[in-house]
């Protein structure tokens, strides 16, 4: 498939534009006169006109039957895979000029590499649509039962897969009051950042001024200016969030999780819900005085610092706390969570801190006042004291963690506050840290990492400042809750219990005793790890082939990565397609066919025929052989071979 | 498998790592003293200081590290003035590496690294095994995780 044919221009004037005019003006005030400026802004044009007509060439993807097919490239050429099951999101986003065009970007995220994985920039708006669709009906259709992904599976698939409109169910629209809630209640703070990282150079040449004015007017003025700048940053704010919000709506269809959202550019993606890593519930103060949080949903996709400015795509920006937590649960079903906080002994900390914080700032404000000889109040940020003990309390309230049936949830912050729903499922290791002052106080921190990308910005599951002991007990939780949680799915995913029981069954079970005799636990891990080096050393005596074939039946453990199950046959190397040989039992002989390769094809009249077929002939010839021996017996000089070979036939049947 | 320390020669990396950074610490200083801004023995001082917080540092860091295999997870405890404990389970692991750097070459060393999907995925790095060691550790683990047989879960 091609990219649309109006993206040509666009991608050629969006990279040269600014050069473009730059280049023009350059030339044109160097008194080489305005033919030639007007030349080299066309030779410009007209080179990137020509390398985007090549890359327009060399660009194509394709569906296939389980990946997405991406050849690109003009200088380099790159042809990449994308398996639909990795797609982690599917993002489609439009500008206004794109929109006034007719083209629209599409980024398929997977959890791998540090930037977008897909780009396809830019395809016609349907097609972006098509695209969208596509990867999802063809990930549910290699992912589920109906491996083929056949278009008229059946009405029902088809229908709740094939993403039509009709199956679509909305979860969320944005109202006109949340909007303007978003945008009253967003506050860019950059500007006020920059502005104080411009001044700070220039403060002592301001002081300098400082001592002529008076200081009532100097107040005011600073007053003012610090009041506009505010207001300025919260109206700049209010802007981007109402541009970025307006229209937002959220929906569900099937098992994925649609969102479109923007004003002048235009957002829209899907993201399974199998791919939610953690779910964040913020709120601040404001927000929880008039009842509303926000929510985002995290996906593995996104980069770094990828899209920090647009915030998580598919976050809803305000809503009634109530349902907030009613859409998570639609997400997630983490139930009614109750919170344990952190020991009480630990505000004392965080009092502690504050003070401290205090006292420095008081050391600010007096080096300050020396420094300019202003007769300001020198110990005015003493009274910040007074605010200690709240803020420790209120720090200490707003914490805590709580084990639900599948899920974790942590809760930290309070003029940001944070709760992230990590399923257990979801847990990539368990952290446990103390610091110097911690220990102290004898408290840790656990966080569950997930692959998540909040946290790689900070907002991450931690459950901050609890008891030691808890902290441990947590930790084990942690471990023992996400094996359960892998077994569950492993169950769920075989469907087949005799495999699960063979193997997978062994490792949780043998986890279970852990918390409660650590030690116990710990020998017989020990032993059974030696057992497996033991095991090891023997095999790497043995000779390379042996070692090989170790490998291979290592290897032959883990299951095909296409999401069709096989029972595991790895523990043994017979080979399936020849009858099993025969095994001397003695009179404890069960199965007379042990070739089970034909069990299921073969009826009872059939085993009776062929057994008693076997043993009628087997007599026969027995009978016979020893009936044309006995009768023969006299002239048995003539035929030697034939009166000796039906000879031990009569033997061995006797 | 009990816990685990770590090769006694691995002091060696990191008490040389410690010189460098004190090292590192003293030369703002010793430039100080050279165009006459402190008086000489500053940069000695800042140098010996750093040099004995680190090595002081080296020798408790090396007493802290230990790792353990257990039966479904790979538990680690190390760090000095923040003391982390991580736990790796098995079913997690992505990929094994065993890895030698210049330093860990000269005084015949290995380590190895186990990544996980998670987002401080490269954190869990084993230092201070032995070359023959690392590469069985990378083996142990990876088969392990073959055995555990997870999904990533992402």
């Amino acid at each position: 498939m091609r990219l649309a044919p109006q993206s040509i221009p666009y991608r050629a004037l969006q990279k040269v534009s600014g050069f473009v005019v730059v280049a023009f003006f350059v030339v044109n005030s160097n008194d080489w006169g305005l033919p030639l400026a007007v030349g080299v802004a066309g030779a410009m044009l007209l080179a990137a006109f020509g390398y985007e007509t090549a890359y327009y060439r060399r660009f194509d993807y394709e569906l296939t039957a389980d990946t997405l097919d991406i050849a690109s490239g003009v200088i380099s050429r790159r042809e990449r895979e994308i398996p639909y099951r990795r797609i982690q999101n599917v993002d489609v986003s439009q500008s206004v000029i794109q929109r006034a065009i007719g083209i629209a970007a599409v980024d398929l995220e997977t959890a791998g590499g540090s930037s977008t994985e897909g780009s396809i920039r830019f395809v016609s708006p349907t097609e972006a649509t098509r695209i969208r669709r596509e990867v999802q009906r063809r990930k549910s259709g290699a992912g589920g039962e109906s491996g083929t992904g056949s278009d008229t599976d059946d009405p029902a698939t088809a229908g709740a897969s094939g993403g039509s409109a009709a199956a679509e169910t909305e979860l969320f629209a944005i109202s006109p009051k949340e909007l303007a809630l978003v945008g009253a209640l967003s506050f860019d703070g950059r500007l006020i950042g920059l502005l104080a990282f411009l001044s700070s150079g220039s403060f002592p040449v301001l002081s300098g001024f400082l001592p002529d004015a008076d200081a009532a007017a100097l107040t005011a003025t600073a007053l003012v200016a610090v009041g506009g700048l505010f207001l300025v940053s919260w109206v700049l704010g209010a802007g981007v969030a109402f541009s970025n919000y307006y229209g937002f709506r959220l929906s569900r269809a099937g098992d994925e999780l649609r969102y479109e959202r923007g004003l002048f550019r235009r957002y829209s993606g899907s993201i399974p819900t199998e791919k939610v890593q953690t779910l964040t519930i913020t709120d601040n103060p404001a927000k929880r005085a008039l009842g509303y949080a926000s929510l985002a949903i995290e996906t593995a996709g996104y980069a770094p610092g990828q899209n920090g400015d647009q915030g998580s795509q598919s976050a809803v920006p305000i809503a009634a706390a109530d349902r907030v937590y009613g859409l998570a649960r639609e997400v997630e079903s983490f139930g009614d969570p109750s919170f344990e906080r952190p020991p009480k002994r630990i505000r004392w900390r965080y009092a502690f801190r504050y003070a401290l914080a205090v006292a420095v700032f008081t050391g600010i404000a007096f080096a300050i006042d020396w420094y300019l000889a202003a007769d300001l109040p020198r110990f005015g940020p003493l009274v910040l004291l007074l605010a200690v003990p709240p803020a420790a309390h209120l720090k200490w309230t707003h914490r805590g963690y709580w084990l639900g049936e599948d899920h974790l949830l942590t809760r930290n912050g309070f003029w940001s506050r944070t709760v992230t729903v990590v399923p257990y499922y979801r847990v990539q290791n368990v952290i446990d840290s103390r610091t110097v002052f911690q220990r102290r106080w004898g408290v840790a921190t656990i966080v569950a990492d997930t692959a998540g990308s909040g946290s790689l910005t900070g907002n991450e599951a931690a459950a901050v400042d609890i008891a030691v002991d808890e902290a441990v007990t947590l930790r084990e939780a942690l471990r023992e809750r996400l094996h359960e949680a892998v077994s569950a799915r492993r169950r769920q995913r075989s469907g087949f219990e005799w495999v699960e029981g063979d193997r997978g069954g062994e490792a949780p079970e043998a986890g279970d005793g852990t918390p409660d005799d650590d030690a116990g636990a710990t020998a017989r891990s020990a032993a059974t790890t030696d057992a497996v080096t033991e095991a090891d050393a023997s095999r790497d005596g043995e000779t390379d082939s042996d070692a090989d074939a170790a490998t291979v039946e290592a290897n032959a453990e883990e299951p095909p990565d296409d999401g069709v199950i096989r029972p595991d046959f790895a523990g043994s190397d017979r080979d399936y397609s020849e009858p099993a040989e025969r095994v001397d039992t003695g009179d404890y002989a069960v199965d007379r066919f042990p070739s089970d390769a034909d069990v299921a094809h073969r009826n009872e009249g059939d085993d009776g025929d062929i057994a008693r077929d076997a043993a009628s002939a087997d007599h026969a010839g027995g009978v016979s052989g020893a009936g044309s021996g006995g009768s023969d017996s006299d002239d048995s000089d003539d035929d030697d071979d034939s009166a000796g070979s039906d000879g031990d036939g009569g033997d061995d049947h006797g | 498998m009990t816990a685990q320390s770590l090769h006694p020669r691995v002091r060696v990396v990191w008490i040389l790592r410690a010189a460098l950074v004190a090292a590192l610490v003293s030369l703002p200083f010793a430039a100080a003293a050279y165009l006459g801004y402190a008086p000489r023995w500053s940069a000695v001082a800042a140098g010996g200081v750093a040099l004995v917080v680190g090595v002081a540092h080296a020798v408790l860091k090396y007493r802290r590290w230990s790792y353990e295999i257990r039966e479904d997870a790979l538990y680690l405890d190390r760090g000095v003035i923040t003391q982390v404990r991580t736990t790796v389970p098995l079913v997690r692991i992505q990929h094994v590496d065993s890895r030698r750097g210049p330093v860990e070459r000269a005084v015949g060393l290995a380590s190895c690294v186990v990544y996980t999907a998670g987002s401080r995925g490269a954190d869990v790095q084993i230092p201070g095994l032995t070359p023959s060691g690392a590469s069985d550790l990378r083996e142990e683990l990876k088969r392990l995780a073959i055995r555990a047989d997870g999904e990533d879960a992402v």
